[in-house]
C-alpha cells in the first residue's frame, strides 16, 4: 500500500469546492453572486464535485503492484502521481486561491463605485431611449395593422370569459410571480401595462421592477404626476445637480460580473446630506426631466426613510417571449 | 481480504479528509474578522468568485462530457464521422456547434478531447466558435435585450456563423497538426484504459478519474482568467472607456471588440450589456461586440492556453480579431 499525498490533496480541494458552494446556498450568500435562475445548475455542479471526490478517493491509496509512474518527460496531462515540483506548487496554489478568498473574505454587494465604473447614467439614458424607440415602432405597427388595435380591449373581456385553451394552459402552469421565472408573453405585457396605468400608485417591487421600468419609460407622458414607491441605493454622478441623485439598483443576468445599473433619477432637497450607498425606501411623484437631450422619468421624492440593505440586493431582468 | 482492507481504508481516508475540510473552514471563520482590506478588494473578490461559481458547473459538465468522449469514442468513430473534404468538415463542425448548447467555458475541454481523438484542428475550431455563439438561449436573450427586436439577434447568428466558417477555413490553411500542447495527444497518455473488454463500472470510474485530471488542468486557467476579468471590472471604467469613442464606425467597432474581450461575459448574458451601449455606438459595433465576445475573450484565452500551444492561441486570437473586425467594416453599410 502506498499513500499518495497529491491525490489526497486533490480530493480535499474537490470537497472544499463542494462545501463552499453548499455553504453559499445555505447562508443565502449565493444571491450576492449569481441569478437564482442558476441555482439548480449550481447544485448539479455540487453533485458532480462530490461524485468526482468519491472517484478521486479511490486513488489516494494504491497497491504496490499497480503503482503508477507517469514521470515521462513529455507528459503534460498531469495525473498527480509524479513528484512535487515548483510548477505544480504554483498550479495548486492557483486552484486553492479562490477557496481561500471565498472562505476568508465575505462577499460584498456591488456599490456605487462599481456603478460609476459602469457608467450608470449612460445606461439609464440608453435604456430610456431604447424603450422609447420600441414604443414608437410598436405604435407604428399597430397603426399599420388596423384590426389589431381592438385586440387589447377584446382581450380584457375575453379573459374573464375564459377561452378554453387558455384555461387549460393556466391550469398546467399556474402563473408564477417568482422572481427567477419572470417571463411574460406579449399579451401579458400589454395587459400589465394597462393594469399599471389604472393604479394610482406604482409599486416598484423587485419582481416587476424592470417590467414597470419599461412600461413607464415607454409611456412617460401618461405617468407624469403619478405616485411611485420604490427602494434602492443612493448613487451620485458628476453632472447631476446638488439636489439630485440616482436611486439605483443592479440588474443581474447571470452573475454579478454582468451586472447592469438601472434606477430613477431623483430629486430631494436633503440629497446633499445623503451618503452614497445609503439604501432608501422612497415615495414620490414622477416628473419628466431632460438629461443630455433625453427625457427621463425623474422622481420628486416626498417621503423617504433609510433602510437596511436588502437581503436580496439585486433584481433580475424580465423576459418577453417571442409569441 | 485485501480488497476489504483497501475499501475500508478509502472510507477512512474520506472521513479524515472531510474532518480536515471542516476544521479548515471553521478556523477560517475566526480569521475572517481579523482581515481588513479596502472595499474595492472585496468587490473584486465578489466579482471573481461570482464568475467562478457561475462557470464552475458548466466547466464540470464539459469536463464530464470530455471524459465520456475519452472513454467511449474511438479514433475510428471520428474518422468515419468527419467528412474527408476540408470545407465540408468545417461546415459540418459549425453546424454541429450551432446545435450544441454550450457556453465558452464548458466547450474548451470538449474540443480538447475531440482534437486529441483525431478531429482535425479546423473542425475543432469551427465547433469551438459556433457552440457558445449560436444556441437557443443566446438567441432568446439577445432578442429580449434589444427590446424584442429580432433583427439584432438574427444578424448575430447569421454573421457569426459565416465568420466562424471563414476563421476555421483560415486555420485549416495555416495549421496542419493538431496544435495541442505536447503530451496532450491521446497516444502519449500512457495507460491503456479503453480496451473494449473492460467492464462498464471500470469504464465509468475511468471517465470520472479523467474528469478530475481535466478539472485540475483546466481549473487553474479558468481561475486566472476570472481573476483578470474581475480586476478589469473593478478598476477600469467601462463608462469612461465608452466615452472615448469619437463616433467613427471603425474606432467604435475596435472599442466594442476590446470591451468584449476584457469583460469576458457569458454569451447568454452579454446581450444585456451590449444593449446598454446601443445608443452610444453604431449598430455594427454592437454586433461586433456580440459576435467577438463568445468567440474569444480574456477568460477564454487563458483556458485555451491550457489546451493549445501558445503560438497557436496567439495566432488564433489574431485571426479572429482581424476577421471579425474586417467583416463588420464591410457590413456596416447594412445597419
Amino acid at each position: 500500500m502506498r499513500f499518495h499525498m497529491q491525490q489526497a490533496f486533490r480530493a480535499i480541494i474537490l470537497l472544499l469546492f463542494a462545501i463552499y458552494i453548499i455553504k453559499l446556498h445555505y447562508t443565502g450568500d449565493i444571491l450576492k453572486l449569481i441569478n437564482p435562475k442558476y441555482d439548480v445548475i449550481s447544485q448539479l455542479g455540487v453533485i458532480i464535485l462530490l461524485v468526482l471526490f468519491v472517484a478521486q478517493l479511490q486513488r489516494v491509496w494504491s497497491a504496490k503492484s499497480e503503482d503508477h509512474d507517469d514521470d515521462h518527460a513529455d507528459h503534460n496531462h498531469d495525473h498527480g502521481y509524479s513528484s512535487m515540483n515548483i510548477k505544480k506548487l504554483v498550479s495548486y496554489s492557483i486552484v486553492v486561491f479562490p477557496l481561500l478568498t471565498g472562505f476568508l473574505l465575505p462577499p460584498s454587494t456591488l456599490n456605487a463605485s462599481i456603478a460609476e465604473k459602469k457608467g450608470a447614467m449612460m445606461s439609464i439614458t440608453n435604456s430610456a431611449l431604447n424603450n422609447k424607440k420600441e414604443e414608437e415602432e410598436l405604435a407604428a405597427e399597430v397603426e399599420s395593422s388596423q384590426p389589431e388595435i381592438n385586440l387589447p380591449d377584446d382581450q380584457t373581456q375575453g379573459e374573464l370569459e375564459n377561452p378554453p385553451e387558455n384555461d387549460l394552459l393556466s391550469d398546467d402552469n399556474p402563473p408564477d410571480p417568482n422572481l427567477d421565472s419572470n417571463t411574460y408573453s406579449q399579451e401579458e405585457f400589454r395587459q400589465m401595462a394597462q393594469d399599471l396605468e389604472k393604479q394610482s400608485t406604482v409599486h416598484m417591487d423587485d419582481s416587476v421592477y424592470t417590467l414597470n421600468m419599461d412600461i413607464i419609460s415607454m409611456n412617460l407622458e401618461k405617468y407624469e404626476g403619478k405616485e411611485i414607491v420604490l427602494n434602492g441605493f443612493v448613487y451620485k454622478e458628476e453632472g447631476l445637480k446638488d439636489n439630485q441623485f440616482v436611486l439605483a439598483r443592479f440588474i443581474i443576468t447571470h452573475c454579478v460580473a454582468d451586472a447592469g445599473v438601472t434606477g430613477f433619477l431623483s430629486e430631494l432637497d436633503e440629497a446633499v446630506d445623503l451618503q452614497e450607498d445609503t439604501w432608501l425606501e422612497a415615495k414620490g411623484t414622477i416628473a419628466i426631466q431632460e438629461y443630455n437631450g433625453v427625457d427621463l422619468p425623474m422622481i420628486k421624492i416626498t417621503e423617504w426613510k433609510k433602510i437596511e440593505e436588502l437581503e436580496q440586493p439585486y433584481i433580475y431582468p424580465h423576459g418577453i417571449m417571442i409569441r | 481480504m485485501f480488497r476489504i482492507f483497501r475499501s475500508s481504508l478509502i472510507d477512512f481516508t474520506g472521513i479524515i479528509l472531510f474532518g480536515l475540510a471542516i476544521f479548515l473552514i471553521t478556523s477560517s471563520e475566526s480569521l475572517r474578522d481579523a482581515i481588513n482590506l479596502p472595499t474595492s478588494v472585496y468587490n473584486m473578490n465578489t466579482i471573481f468568485l461570482s464568475i467562478l461559481i457561475e462557470a464552475l458547473p458548466f466547466v464540470l459538465i464539459g469536463v464530464v462530457i470530455a471524459g465520456v468522449i475519452q472513454i467511449f469514442i474511438t479514433e475510428d468513430h471520428i474518422k468515419r464521422w468527419i467528412p474527408k473534404n476540408k470545407l465540408m468538415a468545417i461546415i459540418m463542425s459549425c453546424v454541429v456547434g450551432a446545435f450544441f448548447p454550450a457556453c465558452e467555458c464548458g466547450i474548451v475541454p470538449i474540443v480538447r478531447r475531440l482534437v486529441a481523438k483525431g478531429v482535425p484542428i479546423y473542425a475543432g475550431i469551427g465547433f469551438l466558435l459556433t457552440g457558445p455563439l449560436i444556441n437557443p438561449i443566446v438567441i432568446l436573450s439577445t432578442y429580449m435585450a434589444f427590446g424584442n427586436d429580432l433583427k439584432i439577434a438574427l444578424s448575430r447568428m447569421i454573421i457569426g456563423f459565416f465568420v466562424a466558417i471563414l476563421i476555421a477555413f483560415v486555420i485549416s490553411l495555416l495549421f496542419k497538426s493538431n496544435q495541442l500542447k505536447v503530451g496532450l495527444t491521446n497516444s502519449s497518455c500512457g495507460h491503456t484504459h479503453s480496451t473494449p473488454t473492460e467492464s462498464i463500472t471500470r469504464k465509468i470510474a475511468n471517465v470520472l478519474v479523467h474528469s478530475v485530471d481535466e478539472f485540475f488542468d483546466m481549473g487553474k486557467y479558468l481561475i486566472i482568467g476570472a481573476l483578470l476579468a474581475a480586476f478589469v471590472q473593478t478598476y477600469i471604467s467601462t463608462g469612461a472607456l465608452a466615452a472615448t469613442g469619437n463616433g467613427e464606425v471603425a474606432s467604435s467597432i475596435a472599442l466594442m471588440m476590446g470591451l468584449a474581450y476584457i469583460l469576458s461575459l457569458c454569451s447568454e448574458a452579454d446581450a444585456f450589456i451590449a444593449a446598454s451601449f446601443s445608443n452610444v455606438f453604431p449598430t455594427a459595433s454592437i454586433l461586433a461586440f456580440l459576435v467577438y465576445g463568445p468567440m474569444i475573450d480574456l477568460k477564454n484565452t487563458m483556458m485555451m492556453l491550457s489546451v493549445f500551444k501558445a503560438r497557436f492561441v496567439v495566432t488564433f486570437v489574431f485571426i479572429v480579431t482581424v476577421i471579425v473586425f474586417g467583416t463588420f467594416i464591410i457590413v456596416q453599410g447594412l445597419y
